[in-house]
């Protein structure tokens, strides 16, 4: 919950300047959640994990996820107590220490333990940002500068990918995108040093609520565990499913349960009765959980059965990538004209379904046939996907948002940005563990041929390759099937739920 | 007040003193330190290893690491390959003269030994006459070293020299030519081995590479069993 100060001095500074330097290392941070999608294979090589336990990567998104949601209920409330600009600070600094443990990890724990603190540290500072700008800036005017704050957050979605596939397959290497946090994380604390010193900055003790955050944060971190397919051969999600789920379940009823007494509670959790909050929140989880199979599984298909690299990958997602921006602006212009939320983002959604069904009919000849002049096909379905995932973004959050009104536009930016990532951490958790499961139960009896005294070596390798390939393909189907189903799902349920707009929003 | 006492008596008692300290519990000299830690791990129930290769420089890295647990000659490993820039990983088990392989897909198939002899024979390196074992005992030049920790134990390190074709019996990747440095960690109160490493131009002539071979839950019995096939 953030609660503005009615500060003269902090109206007296340069506003632009303070938000355009704490913006950039919110932009930093968030680009950090999609950059490894086009390094994961080069970094889990780099800490000897073998290509055929490729589950052992799903802690290296799953970390910074769980990272970022663990300390946004928190971040806010110890920026009221500690100042905004400090707060920001010490977590950027930690996120460039998380960027230094995973730079240098030579082992798989250390490289996620780097992930969860770059999290942690990216995580804090939207609530730190979110309640600077309210600080700033009176209740009217605040808007622009909230939708900014997400808009960063989008951007960095885009521009993640692309960047880290860049760095990656650059003469310096996937840990250059980790070694550059450092110089420019402490060159934004060099700029705000003055503001950091000063004594003036108004504190207030508040109330945390520490054991809603608590109990949020263990449920999720629970869920991830639970959903952690170790070992998929076996099972499509963690080995001790069977209690941790139920735990999970137990810490978010306890979650609900807390916040509806608490003085100060982290959500307002009597909003979710209005149909029109949860079904927007619902559908944001389930759109984020679609961008998130999209951002990980286009890059890993190039690289398994395309044999592309790093940015080979990140050129192909760039079709996607360049839909969104597209689409969300497509959106909110959609949503003014025709004066309806749920009309558009059921279109955004029904869009990205059907682009996702179109990916998950791909063979091994999809990127070849020439549709006009350079385009092929694939790059359609590739646009289509993303400009869905794009139009959907003005509508969801613009519905949010109505819901919460206007004193708690703060709160409701940040709830929006939680449920984004909440639903790709545990879309992602699923999608992952089931993926691989499939693989492995298609491959179940696929042997390898041997050299050795095999004159048909070569043969019968060629037919075995062939087979694997089919069986990625079969994994993939079905991650891309079931993210369709989940994304109309999230539809309709947008289509029944979301409010009208009340009065013109998009100037 | 009693006098101090004479000079003499003080001079005696502090010779004593440095005698006895210098008496202590004294390490055994470096090859019989060798020799008896190479007959204790030839004699264990079983143990866990593990082993990294640094500075292969050949197109496909036939093995990068392995661990497993091994009760010779039977033994269970998983081993990391480099095929191409990429790691696989491969679960070996070797069971009274048959050898069992679980690679990228499918279950269990057994293998002939020249088949595993293209890729990597593991029972060398714990072979009674051609293993690591054995070599410790085919070690020229031993000196011993001050104690250092390995894994939270005390051990002394044992330096020597190593011949090339003796090495290359172990791990036939290994150049024939030339003379390898070897460092054995043993602890004296048991004679086990803790870690064992082998350094020099091992592949390449003109690039330094390295063996560390780790070891633990020594005597701890090791069964191992054939796989399902299929």
């Amino acid at each position: 919950m953030i609660t503005p100060f009615r500060s003269a001095r902090l109206r007296s500074v340069n506003r632009p300047a303070l938000l355009s330097l704490t913006g950039a290392g919110l932009f930093l941070a968030s680009l950090d959640a999609y950059v490894v999608v086009t390094a994961l294979l080069p970094m889990l090589t780099s800490v000897h994990i073998a290509v055929n336990r490729a589950e052992q990567a799903t802690p290296i998104i799953t970390g910074f996820l769980l990272g970022y949601l663990a300390v946004m209920p928190i971040a806010g409330g110890l920026s009221d107590r500690f100042g905004r600009i400090r707060v920001f600070a010490a977590c950027l600094a930690l996120f460039a220490f998380g960027s230094f443990l995973t730079a240098t990890a030579p082992s798989l724990s250390q490289l996620v333990t780097g992930r969860l603190l770059q999290g942690a540290g990216g995580g804090a500072l939207v609530p730190a940002v979110l309640a600077l700008a309210a600080d700033l800036y009176p209740t009217g005017d605040r808007s622009p500068v909230l939708g900014a704050v997400s808009a960063l957050q989008e951007i960095g979605s885009v521009l993640g990918p692309l960047w880290g596939g860049l760095v990656t397959a650059s003469s310096f290497g996937w840990t250059w995108i980790f070694w550059l946090n450092i110089p420019v994380a402490a060159l934004i604390i060099w700029a705000l040093w003055p503001e950091i010193r000063s004594r003036r900055e108004e504190r207030r003790p508040t109330q945390l609520d520490w054991v809603g955050a608590v109990l949020a944060t263990a449920g999720l971190a629970l869920l991830t565990l639970a959903l952690y397919a170790a070992n998929p051969e076996q099972s499509p999600v963690g080995s001790g499913f069977i209690w941790q789920a139920p735990l999970a379940a137990l810490c978010f009823a306890g979650f609900v349960w807390y916040e509806r007494r608490a003085a100060q509670p982290l959500i307002n959790v009597r909003r979710f009765r209005d149909s029109s909050f949860s079904g927007s929140a619902f559908t944001n989880a389930i759109a984020g959980a679609g961008l998130m199979v999209a951002l990980v599984y286009i890059p890993v298909l190039a690289n398994a059965v395309f044999s592309m690299n790093a940015s080979g990958s990140a050129l192909l997602l760039v079709r996607l990538l360049l839909g969104i921006p597209i689409g969300a602006l497509l959106g909110g212009w959609l949503a003014y004209r025709l004066r309806s939320y749920r009309f558009v983002a059921a279109l955004g959604l029904v869009l990205a379904a059907v682009g996702f069904f179109m990916l998950s009919g791909w063979t091994e000849g999809s990127l070849k046939p020439h549709l006009i002049g350079p385009l092929t096909l694939a790059d359609g379905e590739l646009f289509l996907t993303g400009l869905g995932l794009g139009i959907e973004i003005a509508p969801v959050s613009a519905a949010l948002l109505d819901a919460v009104g206007e004193a708690e536009r703060g709160a409701g930016a940040s709830f929006l940005i939680v449920m984004r990532l909440v639903g790709m951490l545990v879309g992602f958790s699923l999608v992952a563990g089931f993926g691989l499961w499939e693989f492995h139960q298609a491959t179940a009896h696929l042997l390898p041929p041997l050299p050795g005294l095999n004159p048909n070596f070569a043969a019968q390798f060629a037919f075995y390759t062939l087979k694997v390939k089919q069986a990625i393909f079969d994994e993939y189907h079905l991650i891309f099937r079931a993210t369709a189903i989940a994304l109309l799902v999230g539809a309709a349920v947008a289509a029944a739920t979301l409010r009208p707009l009340a009065r013109p929003r998009w100037q | 007040m009693r006098a101090a006492p004479p000079p003499r008596i003080v001079a005696a008692g502090l010779a004593l003193v440095v005698a006895l300290t210098a008496c202590g519990p004294q390490p055994p000299d470096a090859a019989t330190l060798l020799k008896q830690s190479s007959q204790r791990m030839l004699d264990l129930k079983g143990f866990h290893f593990q082993m990294q290769i640094t500075g292969f420089t050949g197109p496909a890295e036939p093995v990068q690491s392995a661990q497993g647990d091994a009760h010779p000659p039977d033994l269970h490993a998983k081993v990391n390959l480099k095929e191409g820039g990429i790691l696989l990983e491969v679960e070996v088990i070797f069971n009274a003269d048959r050898i069992y392989l679980k690679s990228f897909t499918g279950g269990w198939q057994q293998l002939t030994a020249a088949q595993v002899a293209a890729f990597f024979d593991a029972r060398l390196l714990f072979d009674p006459q051609a293993g690591l074992f054995a070599a410790m005992r085919d070690t020229t030049a031993p000196y011993r070293g001050n104690s250092e920790k390995v894994n939270g134990h005390d051990t002394y390190p044992v330096d020597g020299v190593l011949q090339g074709p003796r090495v290359h019996q172990l791990l036939p990747l290994i150049r024939e030519q030339g003379a390898y440095h070897a460092t054995y960690w043993i602890e004296t109160s048991s004679n086990n081995l803790w870690r064992a490493r082998v350094t020099g131009n091992l592949f390449d002539a003109s690039q330094a590479a390295t063996i560390v071979f780790d070891f633990s839950n020594h005597d701890h019995p090791v069964s191992v069993s054939p796989p399902p096939l299929g």
